[in-house]
C-alpha cells in the first residue's frame, strides 16, 4: 500500500510537470497576436489598388479643419482682411481670431497649429506615395498619374505653408525618428519645390476631361498649371505665370459659367468653371471629434448666420467690402437706373434678403445686430446633412482655385509684362460675365489698370479665401489694414509647441519671439 | 522558469518520499460542540494523511486513525484545535472556541487562503452579509466606504451604470481600474452578479499580495468568492426580496422665468441689443416652467433572489436564481435596468484524494440608456440650460422648442420621449475544475473558465418636429429630424483561461509551517463586432425599427462594419509561505508574464515582491498586557504591472480608413495609410509599491485597529510624447512616464454589547497624495502637459496632468473680485475689461492676461475619505446605519453652457454686478462678453466635500416559535432608506460626481445624480 501511494504520487507529479513544461513551450507563438483589421507595413504597397488607396489617402486630411483648432483658409485669407469681421455669438468664441484679427496673434493658438500640423499630415501622406509607389507593378500611365496627384497635393500644401508662414521645414521624404527636429528652409527654397513638384505633376496629370465623372475632385493637368501659375505669381514671375494661365485657358477644359450665381450652389459645384475643389459630402454621419475621419465640412455651419439659421454666424462681410462693389448708372429707355454690380448679391446676404429657403433674414431671426453675412457657404436648409450631426456635415466644397481666378492672374502678369492690350482683354472676360460694364481698352492704363485689375480681383473672388494674402504680396497690406506691422504681420506665427519639439531647431518669424 | 520548476519537483520529491510509520489503527468517535451546541459541518482532518471527515448536523463524528496521530478540527468562526489520540475512544468531546477577533478567520489571497493572524500584505476583507443585507444595486457599491484605501464613486446615477474604484490612489494616468477575479476567473467588470451571490471580497491593497497577478494587478486586486454548499449540512432555501421606490433628492436653484427675463434683457442691453420679443415684460413671465421637476419621476426597483444549499458527506452545491429591476428617475423605462441571474455551484469528492467542481453562472441584462455626463446631448445638461419661460409642452399637447436659445439646448422632455437606446447582454461564466491530492501535503488543481457575453444594442432615432406648422421658420434645426435611422451593433467578448498550480504544505515539528504554490496560467480573449445602419426606415414606431425595412436603397456610403481584437496571456508564478511558529510570517512572490499586448522586445516580465508580518503578540512586553491580545506589524515590498495599453499598441498599421469624397455622387473613396508611428519596445507600466502595517486588537478582541502606510511609484506610464508636426503622424505610446501616490489608511473597529442588545462600530478613513513625477521628454524643457477635460461652457481645457501635480488637477486663472469703475478695468492688464467684469490675476505680471498666468485652480483627489458604520441588534430587531463621506474634492462646475449665451443660470446669479460696490464675485451679465468673464477660472471651482448618509436599516426577526410552526428557520422584515441625506456645501445636483477616462476626474457636465431610495424588504431562510 505504501509503495502504490509513493509511486503513484512520483508518477502524478512527474506528469504534471511534463504537461506544464511542453505547455510553456508553445507560450512563444501563443503571443503572437497580428490584427485582422488593417494590414502591416510589409504586406502594403503591392498592388495598383495599394497605390490607388495610398494616393487617396493624400487628400484625406484636405478635409480636416479644425483639429488643433480652427484652421480654415478663410480665417486667414478673410477675417484678417478688410473684408471680413470675426463674428461668432461674441468675443470668447474663437477668441484667438480676435487677436489674429487685430494682428496681435499669439504662437501658442491652437489656429496656427491646426494649419502647421494638418499640411505636415498630408505632406508624410504625399512622401509615403511617391516613395511607395514607384515600386509597384501597374500600369505604367496610371503610375504616373497617381504620383502626379501626390506631387500636386505636396504642392498644395507647401504652398499654404509659406504664404501663411513663410519659409518652413522641407521634408521630402519619410523622416526617422531622430530626423523629426528640422530647421526652416528659406522661402525661395519652398518656392522652388513647389515649382518643381508642379512642373512634373502638370507634365504627367491628365485633363478634366479625361476623368471619368466618378474621378472628379481629383488633381489635374489643369491644376497643376493653375497652381503654379499663382506660385509664379506670388514670386514675381510674370512670364512664368502668364505662360501658365494661358495653357489653362488654353487647354479648352474650362469655360465661365454664364451665371455668377450659379458657382456656389450645389448644382454648381465641380462646375465648368471650377479647376479644382475640396470634395465634401454631407451624408457621412459628420464627426465632432475626428474630422479626419469623417467627410462633411464645418465651413457652412461656421458662416450661416446665427438664430433660426442654424449658424455660428462667423466671416462678417464689412461694410469697406460692400463699398468695393461697383455702382453706376444705366441709362434704361428714359430713365437713368442705378445699378449695382450684381456680385454682390450672389456674395453678400442683407438683412431682409430672404437666404434661399431658410426665410428672411432679420435681427431677430439671427438674435444678432448684424447687416451683413457671407453667402457663398450659406447652404440652404434644404442641404442639411439628412442624419447625424449636421454641424460637421456641411456638403459645401471649397472652391479653391477657379477660372475667373486664373484670368485675373493672367491680367495682372500682362499688365506687369507691359502688355496692357491683352490684360484689359482677360480681365473684360470676367468683367463679361459678370454683366459690369466692360473696361475700354485705352481708357486705363499702368497703376490705374493694376488697381483696376485688383478691385476685379476683390469683387470676384470676395470671401473666398484670398484678400489677406493678395494683399501681403501686392506690398499694400500695411497702407489698408489697420493695426498692420510691417515686418512682422505679412506672416503668422510659427506654432510654440512645434518650435519647442523641434529643439531649437526652429526659429520664430520676427515680431513674434 | 526552467530553473524554477525543476528546483520545485526535487524539493517535492525529497519529502514526498517521506511517509507514514507502520502503527496500529484505533477509532476515535466523539462530538464537536461549542459550549452546549453541536457544530455541524465541522471539518476533522488527520494530520499528515489522507484521512478526514467532518461532523454531522448532531456535531458527531467517528473515524478510524492510527494511534499516535493528530486530529486537527477547524471551522469557520472558531480557533483550530488539534488533539493527538493514543487509544480508541467513543466520546470524545472537542470544545471549539469562539475566533472573536477572527485571527484564524481564512482570509482569500490570491490562489489561496491565509489567516488572518499571518497575513504580511495589505488586504482589506468586506463583510458581505452585513453590506448587502442592506439592498444594493451593483456589487461595487458594496465596497463604498467600507474598506480603507479604496475609493469607490459613482460616475451617474442611471440604473446600469459603472462605477470607479480606486485602490490606494491612481497607479496610472492611462487606467488605474483595478483587476476583479470572481472565483478564480479575471473578469472585465462585475455587473453580471447578483451581489446577494457574494459570500465575501478580499481587496488585495498592496504589491506583495498582488504580485501574484504578475503584469495585472498593479492597480490592486478585487477577490470574490460566491456563496458555496458546505460539506455535511442541511439543505437550506433563502429567499430574499425587496420593493423600493426611488426619488430625486435635489433640485438645483435655477432663475424662473421672471428673473430669466429681468437678467436676459439686462445682458443684451449692456451689448447694445433690445429685448427678446416675450421678454419685454418680465413680470408677467411669472415662475415659468420648473424643468427639473418635469424631468425627474419617482421610479420604482424590485428584487427577488433564491438560494438553495446543500451538502451531503461528498459534496455540495449552491444554486440560485434572481431578478433585479431599476428604473430611472430620469425617463422612468426609459433608463430602465433589468438583471436576471442564475447559477450553479457545486463541488464533489470522487474517490479518495480526487475532487472536481463546477461553477456556472449565466446572466441576461437588459439596459435602456438616455445619453449622461456630456455637455451638449445630455438631459440633464438641457433641463438645467433651457429657459424657464418655454413651457413644457404647448395647449395642443405637442412638445414645444425654445425661442430663445439655439444650438444644443433643446426641449429635454422631447428628448427622452424621443430616445430608443437598448442594450441587451446575455453572459455566461462557467468554471470546471479538479484537485487532486498527490500526496498528503501536495495538491494539484487544474481549472478551466470561461467567460462568453453576447451583447446586442440597437438604437433608433425616429423622425420628429416640433415646428408650429410646415413651414416654421422659427423652429431650430436641432429640434428636428427629418429621416429617421437605426443603428445595430452585435458584440461578442470571449475568454477562456486554463490554470493548474500544484500546492504543498509542510508543518514542521517545531510548529514551523511551510507552504509552496507553483502554478502555470493561459488565457486568450477575443472580441469582436459588428455594426450596421441604415435610414429612411418604413415606420416611425420603434416596434418595427429593424434594418430590413428601410425604404433607402442608394448606395451612399459603408454603413457596415466589423471589428475584431484578440490578447493572449501565459503566467507562471512560484509562492513561498514560511511561518516561523507564531511569531514570524514570511512570504516571497516570483510571476513571469507574458501578453500578446507587449512588443517584440519585451513580451516577457518578471514581477517578484516579498513581505514579512512579525506577531509581536508572544513578545514578553505584550504578553503581560493583558488588554492587548493581538499585535502584529508587517511590512512589504513587490513590483506588478498594470497592462492595459490596448491590444495591439506597438503594432505598425495600415488602416483603410483614410477617405476622401470623389465623383458627382460624392462617393467616399478608400484611402489607406498609417495613423500612429510604431514602438516594438512597448511594454507594461511597473508598479513597485513599499507598505508598512500595523493590526491590533484590544480588550477581548472588542477593539480591532488595522493600520496602513504605504508608497507606490508607477513608472514606464505609458504617455505619447509629441512629435513635431514634421513627423506627419501621431506618436505612438512609449513607456517614459512616472507617477507616485503615498498614503495612510486606519480602520477601527468596536464591538460590544450587554445581554440582549449587541452592537459594532466601524469606522474607516484613508488619504494619498498623487503626484505626476515624469512625462517622459528626452529634456526637461520639452516637457509638455497633458491637457484633458474641455468643457463647451468655458470654452477651454480646464485639467492639467503635469509634473508635480496631482493626476488631472484642474487648471485655469485666478480671480480676485470684479472691476468696480471703469477706470480701473482699464488701469488693468485686461485690455477689453470695463466695469462690472472679473478682474484675473496677471501672474507673470507682463501686463497681459493670457495662457501663461493660468495655475492649478483645484484639485479633484480628497484630501481623505471615510466610512463608518454602526450596527446593533437587541432581542429580535436590528439596525444598521452606513454613513460615507469625503472631504477636500474640488468640482469643477462645467453644466451651463455660457457660449451659449442665453442659456439659464443658477439664482446664485440674481447676485451679479450691476453698479458700483454692488458685487464683488460675480460679474455683470451681457452678451458681449470682451473680457471673457466664464473662462476656465476658480469662480467655477466649488468644494465637493460631503458627508452622506447611505444608509440606514432597521429590521425585524421573528421569533423562532412562531417560525417553527410554519417549518421556517429564519424570517426577518426591514425596512432601509439609501442615499437618505447628503450633507454639502455643493451647489450642483450630486458632489459625487465620477470619472470620464482616467484624466477627467469631478468634472460635472450635468450629472445624473443618484437617487434616495426607500425600500422594505423580507428575508426568509427554510
Amino acid at each position: 500500500m505504501k509503495n502504490n501511494v509513493t509511486t503513484f504520487s512520483w508518477m502524478g507529479a512527474l506528469a504534471m510537470m511534463v504537461i506544464v513544461f511542453a505547455s510553456t513551450g508553445c507560450s512563444k507563438s501563443f503571443l503572437d497576436r497580428d490584427p485582422y483589421i488593417g494590414s502591416s507595413a510589409g504586406n502594403f504597397y503591392q498592388s495598383a489598388e495599394d497605390a490607388e488607396a495610398a494616393t487617396v489617402a493624400c487628400y484625406a486630411p484636405l478635409q480636416v479643419e479644425i483639429s488643433d483648432g480652427a484652421h480654415f483658409r478663410w480665417y486667414f485669407g478673410d477675417i484678417v482682411s478688410d473684408d471680413t469681421d470675426k463674428g461668432g455669438s461674441g468675443d470668447t468664441d474663437e477668441p484667438d481670431m480676435l487677436e489674429f484679427e487685430s494682428f496681435i496673434g499669439d504662437p501658442s493658438s491652437g489656429i496656427v497649429l491646426g494649419e502647421w500640423k494638418t499640411a505636415y499630415k498630408g505632406i508624410t501622406y504625399c512622401n509615403i506615395a511617391l516613395e511607395n509607389i514607384p515600386g509597384i507593378e501597374m500600369d505604367e500611365f496610371q503610375k504616373l498619374a497617381y504620383l502626379g496627384e501626390a506631387q500636386f497635393l505636396r504642392a498644395y500644401w507647401y504652398f499654404n505653408l509659406v504664404t501663411t508662414f513663410g519659409g518652413v521645414p522641407l521634408v521630402t521624404k519619410t523622416l526617422a525618428p531622430s530626423e523629426y527636429a528640422q530647421p526652416r528652409a528659406t522661402a525661395d527654397e519652398v518656392w522652388a519645390q513647389i515649382v518643381a513638384d508642379l512642373e512634373e505633376a502638370a507634365a504627367n496629370l491628365p485633363e478634366k476631361s479625361a476623368y471619368g465623372t466618378s474621378q472628379t475632385g481629383r488633381a489635374t493637368r489643369g491644376a497643376a498649371n493653375a497652381l503654379l501659375a499663382k506660385a509664379h505669381l506670388y514670386q514675381g514671375n510674370w512670364a512664368d505665370c502668364r505662360t501658365r494661365c494661358e495653357e489653362v485657358v488654353e487647354s479648352g477644359e474650362y469655360f465661365l459659367d454664364p451665371n455668377y450665381g450659379n458657382i456656389f450652389t450645389d448644382a454648381g459645384e465641380n462646375g465648368p468653371g471650377s479647376i479644382w475643389e475640396i470634395q465634401y459630402a454631407n451624408n457621412s454621419g459628420g464627426n465632432w471629434g475626428a474630422q479626419f475621419w469623417s467627410e462633411g465640412t464645418y465651413t457652412n455651419v461656421f458662416q450661416r448666420a446665427r438664430g433660426t439659421f442654424s449658424g455660428y454666424g462667423f466671416n462678417l462681410p464689412t461694410q469697406d467690402f460692400v463699398d468695393e462693389f461697383e455702382v453706376w448708372e444705366e441709362q434704361i429707355g428714359p430713365d437713368l437706373i442705378q445699378k449695382v454690380d450684381p456680385r454682390l448679391s450672389y456674395s453678400v446676404y442683407q438683412l431682409g434678403d430672404n437666404a434661399s429657403d431658410w426665410g428672411e433674414i432679420t435681427e431677430d431671426a439671427t438674435g444678432m445686430p448684424n447687416p451683413y453675412y457671407a453667402r457663398k457657404y450659406f447652404n440652404p436648409a434644404a442641404e442639411l446633412a439628412p442624419f447625424g450631426d449636421p454641424n460637421p456635415n456641411g456638403g459645401s466644397n471649397d472652391r479653391v482655385i477657379r477660372l475667373a481666378d486664373v484670368l485675373l492672374m493672367h491680367a495682372e502678369a500682362c499688365q506687369q509684362l507691359g502688355d496692357e492690350a491683352t490684360a484689359i482683354a482677360s480681365l473684360n472676360l470676367v468683367r463679361t460675365r459678370a454683366a459690369v460694364p466692360l473696361i475700354q481698352e485705352g481708357s486705363v492704363s499702368g497703376q490705374s489698370l493694376l488697381n483696376a485689375i485688383w478691385h476685379e480681383r476683390r469683387v470676384e473672388l470676395g470671401l473666398e479665401g484670398h484678400r489677406f494674402f493678395d494683399l501681403v504680396r501686392q506690398g499694400r497690406a500695411e497702407d489698408i489694414l489697420e493695426g498692420f506691422v510691417p515686418g512682422k504681420s505679412e506672416l503668422f506665427p510659427i506654432p510654440t509647441a512645434e518650435i519647442t519639439l523641434s529643439n531649437g531647431q526652429l526659429t520664430q518669424n520676427p515680431g513674434y519671439e | 522558469m526552467i530553473r524554477q520548476l525543476s528546483w520545485l519537483a526535487s524539493l517535492i520529491l525529497l519529502f514526498g518520499a517521506g511517509s507514514g510509520v507502520w502503527a496500529q489503527t484505533i477509532s476515535v468517535g466523539g462530538a464537536v460542540v461549542d459550549g452546549d451546541l453541536p457544530l455541524p459541518g465541522v471539518s476533522v482532518t488527520v494530520k499528515g494523511s489522507y484521512a478526514g471527515t467532518s461532523t454531522d448536523l448532531d456535531g458527531k463524528f467517528a473515524l478510524t486513525v492510527e494511534s499516535g496521530a493528530t486530529l486537527v478540527f477547524s471551522y469557520i468562526g472558531y480557533l483550530r484545535q488539534e488533539l493527538t489520540v493514543a487509544n480508541t475512544v467513543s466520546d470524545l468531546k472537542v470544545v471549539l472556541k469562539p475566533d472573536v477577533a477572527g485571527l484564524e478567520e481564512a482570509i482569500v489571497i490570491g490562489y489561496g487562503n491565509q489567516q488572518r493572524s499571518k497575513i504580511s500584505g495589505a488586504v482589506t476583507t468586506v463583510d458581505i452579509k452585513e453590506a448587502t443585507s442592506i439592498p444594493v444595486l451593483r456589487t461595487e457599491q458594496a465596497l463604498q466606504g467600507r474598506a480603507a484605501g479604496v475609493q469607490v464613486t459613482q460616475n451617474s446615477g442611471q440604473p446600469g451604470s459603472t462605477q470607479t474604484i480606486r485602490i490606494r490612489g491612481l497607479g496610472s494616468i492611462n487606467n488605474s481600474d483595478p483587476l476583479f477575479i470572481v472565483d478564480g476567473i479575471p473578469s472585465g467588470g462585475i455587473d453580471y452578479l447578483n451581489p446577494s451571490d457574494i459570500e465575501s471580497i478580499s481587496i488585495l491593497k498592496d504589491a506583495a499580495s498582488t504580485a501574484i497577478y504578475g503584469a495585472r494587478g498593479a492597480n490592486g486586486v478585487v477577490l470574490i468568492t460566491t456563496k458555496k454548499g458546505s460539506r455535511n449540512s442541511k439543505a437550506t432555501l433563502t429567499y430574499d426580496s425587496y420593493v423600493g421606490m426611488q426619488e430625486p433628492w435635489k433640485y438645483m436653484a435655477l432663475l424662473n422665468a421672471e428673473q430669466y427675463g429681468v437678467l436676459m434683457n439686462e445682458s443684451r442691453a449692456a451689448a447694445g441689443l433690445s429685448a427678446l420679443p416675450g421678454l419685454t415684460d418680465p413680470t408677467s413671465l411669472g415662475e415659468g416652467t420648473n424643468w427639473q421637476d418635469a424631468m425627474f419621476e419617482r421610479a420604482p426597483m424590485a428584487n427577488h433572489s433564491v438560494l438553495y444549499t446543500n451538502g451531503t458527506e461528498t459534496s455540495s452545491i449552491a444554486m440560485g436564481a434572481s431578478h433585479f429591476s431599476q428604473d430611472g428617475i430620469i425617463g422612468g423605462d426609459k433608463g430602465r435596468f433589468e438583471r436576471t441571474t442564475f447559477r450553479v455551484n457545486s463541488e464533489q469528492q470522487a474517490g479518495d484524494r480526487f475532487r472536481v467542481g463546477q461553477n456556472v453562472t449565466f446572466t441576461h441584462i437588459k439596459r435602456n440608456a438616455l445619453a449622461e455626463n456630456n455637455e451638449f446631448s445630455t438631459p440633464v445638461l438641457r433641463a438645467l440650460n433651457i429657459d424657464p419661460v418655454t413651457a413644457v409642452t404647448r395647449n395642443d399637447g405637442t412638445y414645444a422648442y425654445t425661442d430663445y436659445i439655439d444650438s444644443d439646448i433643446v426641449n429635454p422632455i422631447n428628448q427622452i420621449e424621443q430616445t430608443f437606446d437598448n442594450w441587451t447582454t446575455n453572459r455566461f461564466v462557467g468554471n470546471v475544475f479538479g484537485e487532486m491530492d498527490l500526496l498528503p501535503n501536495l495538491k494539484f488543481r487544474s481549472s478551466v473558465n470561461v467567460d462568453l457575453a453576447l451583447g446586442s444594442q440597437k438604437i433608433f432615432f425616429p423622425a420628429y418636429d416640433l415646428a408650429l406648422y410646415p413651414g416654421d421658420p422659427n423652429r431650430p434645426a436641432t429640434e428636428f429630424r427629418e429621416v429617421n435611422s437605426l443603428i445595430r451593433a452585435e458584440n461578442k467578448w470571449s475568454t477562456w483561461q486554463w490554470e493548474n498550480t500544484l500546492t504543498y504544505t509542510k508543518e514542521f515539528k517545531n510548529e514551523d509551517k511551510l507552504q509552496l504554490i507553483a502554478g502555470y496560467s493561459a488565457l486568450e480573449s477575443m472580441s469582436t463586432s459588428i455594426t450596421a445602419s441604415r435610414d429612411s426606415l418604413a415606420s416611425n414606431d420603434p416596434y418595427y425599427a429593424f434594418l430590413s425595412n428601410s425604404l433607402n436603397v442608394e448606395p451612399q456610403i459603408p454603413r457596415a462594419s466589423d471589428g475584431i481584437s484578440e490578447t493572449a496571456w501565459v503566467g507562471q508564478f512560484v509562492r513561498a509561505t514560511y511561518d516561523l511558529g507564531n511569531e514570524w510570517s514570511l512570504m516571497g512572490t516570483l510571476r513571469y508574464d507574458g501578453s500578446s499586448r507587449f512588443g517584440l522586445n519585451n513580451r516577457f516580465g518578471l514581477f517578484p515582491s516579498f513581505s514579512a508580518a512579525w506577531n509581536l503578540t508572544e513578545r514578553p512586553w505584550f504578553a503581560e498586557k493583558e488588554w492587548i491580545d493581538f499585535a502584529k506589524v508587517r511590512g512589504s515590498w513587490g513590483r506588478n504591472g498594470n497592462a492595459e495599453i490596448g491590444d495591439y499598441a506597438y503594432n505598425p498599421i495600415i488602416v483603410n480608413g483614410l477617405n476622401y469624397t470623389l465623383g458627382s455622387e460624392q462617393n467616399q473613396t478608400i484611402g489607406s495609410g498609417p495613423v500612429a508611428i510604431a514602438n516594438p519596445d512597448l511594454k507594461w507600466e511597473t508598479g513597485e509599491q513599499i507598505n508598512l502595517g500595523l493590526d491590533a486588537d484590544f480588550l477581548d478582541g472588542r477593539w480591532n485597529v488595522i493600520f496602513d502606510v504605504y508608497e507606490k511609484n508607477t513608472i514606464d506610464m505609458l504617455a505619447y510624447v509629441p512629435n513635431p508636426g514634421t513627423a506627419g503622424l501621431e506618436p505612438g505610446p512609449s513607456n517614459v512616464a512616472s507617477a507616485r501616490n503615498r498614503g495612510a489608511e486606519l480602520a477601527v473597529g468596536y464591538q460590544g454589547g450587554e445581554g440582549d442588545f449587541t452592537y459594532n462600530l466601524n469606522g474607516n478613513i484613508s488619504m494619498y497624495r498623487n503626484e505626476v513625477t515624469d512625462l517622459g521628454a528626452p529634456v526637461d524643457s520639452l516637457n509638455q502637459p497633458i491637457f484633458t477635460g474641455n468643457v463647451f461652457g468655458s470654452g477651454d481645457f480646464v485639467a492639467i496632468t503635469d509634473i508635480g501635480l496631482p493626476i488631472a488637477s484642474f487648471y485655469g486663472f485666478e480671480t480676485a473680485g470684479i472691476f468696480q469703475t471703469d477706470a480701473e478695468a482699464a488701469a488693468s492688464a485686461q485690455s477689453n475689461a470695463v466695469a462690472g467684469d472679473v478682474i484675473f490675476v496677471d501672474q507673470n505680471e507682463d501686463g497681459v492676461i493670457n495662457n501663461e498666468d493660468k495655475v492649478v485652480i483645484g484639485n479633484p483627489h480628497p484630501d481623505f475619505t471615510y466610512g463608518f458604520t454602526a450596527g446593533a441588534t437587541w432581542k429580535n430587531f436590528d439596525f444598521n446605519l452606513f454613513l460615507q463621506g469625503s472631504y477636500g474634492n474640488d468640482v469643477y462646475m462645467g453644466m451651463f453652457r455660457y457660449d451659449l449665451n442665453t442659456t439659464n443660470l443658477p439664482v446664485s446669479a440674481l447676485g451679479r454686478w450691476t453698479g458700483e460696490g454692488t458685487s464683488n464675485d460675480i460679474p455683470r451679465v451681457t452678451h458681449a462678453d470682451l473680457n471673457q468673464n466664464n473662462r476656465v477660472s476658480d469662480r467655477f471651482i466649488e468644494d465637493g466635500s460631503y458627508l452622506r448618509i447611505k444608509s440606514l436599516m432597521v429590521g425585524y426577526t421573528l421569533p423562532s416559535e412562531v417560525l417553527d410552526r410554519a417549518g421556517i428557520s429564519k424570517f426577518r422584515i426591514y425596512a432601509s432608506a439609501n442615499n437618505l441625506f447628503t450633507f454639502t456645501n455643493y451647489s450642483g445636483l450630486d458632489p459625487e460626481i465620477g470619472t470620464r477616462g482616467t484624466l477627467e476626474i469631478g468634472i460635472d457636465r450635468g450629472f445624473y445624480p443618484s437617487p434616495r431610495i426607500y425600500n422594505v424588504g423580507i428575508n426568509v431562510t427554510f
